[in-house]
């Protein structure tokens, strides 16, 4: 068996130890630090990544908020106006109803006014055209000319009868 | 069978130039160019794979990465935190161990993990630095470890030498299994290889067939020893620091 020939042993000792800590050194000094350094560079860069999309959606989430914000203001803001628009309009109708009140009001009480007096106006009219007709009925049934006086003195009397 | 056609022939060590230095033959052997190529093999490969150190890895650097991070992780599930710093040289050891193994398996390169001397080298390394770093860290009560706790008084004259043999064992079975698992293969594949030579007509094709399997399961086995000698370094580390 080869394994067992002393022949060589310290020739693979000497040549194992010469190549086996030139490995460990090289490795120890170069290679591992260089991978280390990779792994290292894409840990801090999926890390940093991943913080900055937290960033940006906590920013996102702000803006959302924002936005929610305005429009709750906004309707809010349209609601109060409508309310206002609303309350001054009843205020504009009603101050208006009101002055057409009165103006009816007036012209309804002139109207009355004229009425009565109209009334009084024609009770006058009656009376003479009464007396006219007095006159008339009286001269032409008994041919006597009766004073306006008579006639007045006469219908004041029945008129208290009759009133 | 003539010494001409031995299946351990394979084995056989040939100077390629005689160097002598101190009166000891440290003459550069197939064996030292084997450990050449393993090593040229490592350093340009984890050298040249991460050369770009770019953050999306391609994938040779992604292999080197891998390596790095099974190691890693190899380390850290058994020592701890404070196994980063023997990380370096666990991963030489796995990297010489696996890369060694598979360069053994190109036909006619020489196997330098099925020589005992060379296993045995690395494992005495492994023994030897353990035991410093066990006396480091725990002083005088570094013998305790061959001591079990919550044994019966009466057992310890009998478990102490045990453990003790246990331990001193170590070295032999960690240089022995892969030198024997590295030998064991090899020579059935060179056997199985000298019957597909001499087995009439087309009958050599089912040593064939066995021999390409046989080598799926050695490079298997080339990668099973390099990890089981990295995690028994790893455990050895452990026990280090931390006794029974």
């Amino acid at each position: 068996m080869p394994q067992l020939n002393p022949e060589f042993f310290i020739s693979q000792l000497f040549w194992l130890a010469v190549f086996f800590s030139f490995l460990l050194i090289f490795l120890w000094r170069v290679s591992l630090p260089r991978i280390a350094k990779v792994l290292e560079k894409r840990q801090s860069k999926i890390d940093d990544d991943l913080s900055s999309a937290k960033e940006l959606q906590e920013q996102a989430q702000q803006i959302e908020r924002n936005i929610n914000d305005q429009i709750n203001k906004a309707k809010e803001n349209a609601s109060e106006e409508l309310k206002k628009t609303i309350s001054s309009l009843q205020d504009e109708v009603s101050s208006k109803l009101s002055i057409l009140d009165k103006e009816l009001e007036e012209k309804v009480s002139k109207s009355e006014k004229d009425i009565l007096k109209n009334r009084d106006d024609q009770i006058k009219n009656i009376d003479e055209e009464i007396i006219n007709i007095t006159k008339l009925t009286v001269s032409k049934i008994i041919n006597v000319d009766l004073s306006d006086s008579d006639i007045i003195k006469t219908i004041k009397s029945q008129k208290g009868t009759l009133n | 069978m003539a010494a001409k056609d031995s299946p351990l022939k394979q084995f056989e060590i040939n100077p390629i130039s005689n160097i002598e230095l101190g009166g000891y033959n440290i003459s550069f052997t197939n064996s030292s160019l084997a450990m050449l190529i393993t090593v040229l093999v490592i350093t340009l490969f984890l050298t040249l794979t991460v050369n770009t150190r770019s953050i999306i890895p391609s994938r040779m650097q992604l292999i080197s990465e891998l390596m790095y991070n099974f190691i890693a992780q190899l380390l850290s599930d058994t020592v701890g935190d404070n196994g980063k710093r023997y990380f370096p040289f666990v991963f030489s050891l796995f990297m010489f161990v696996l890369i060694g193994n598979m360069v053994g398996m190109i036909p006619y390169q020489f196997t330098f993990t099925s020589h005992i001397i060379v296993t045995f080298a690395l494992a005495a390394v492994v023994f030897i630095g353990v035991t410093i770093l066990g006396f480091i860290n725990h002083g005088i009560k570094f013998f305790t470890f061959f001591y079990i706790p919550g044994v019966p008084f009466y057992m310890h004259p009998l478990l102490i030498p045990i453990e003790v043999i246990s331990y001193l064992s170590r070295p032999i079975s960690l240089s022995v299994r892969l030198f024997a698992n590295m030998l064991a293969g090899h020579t059935l594949l060179k056997v199985f290889a000298g019957f597909v030579v001499s087995m009439p007509f087309f009958t050599g094709v089912f040593p064939l067939a066995f021999i390409v399997a046989l080598t799926g399961l050695e490079i298997l086995i080339a990668f099973l020893q390099a990890y089981v000698f990295a995690i028994l370094t790893c455990l050895y580390i452990n026990d280090a620091y931390h006794l029974h």
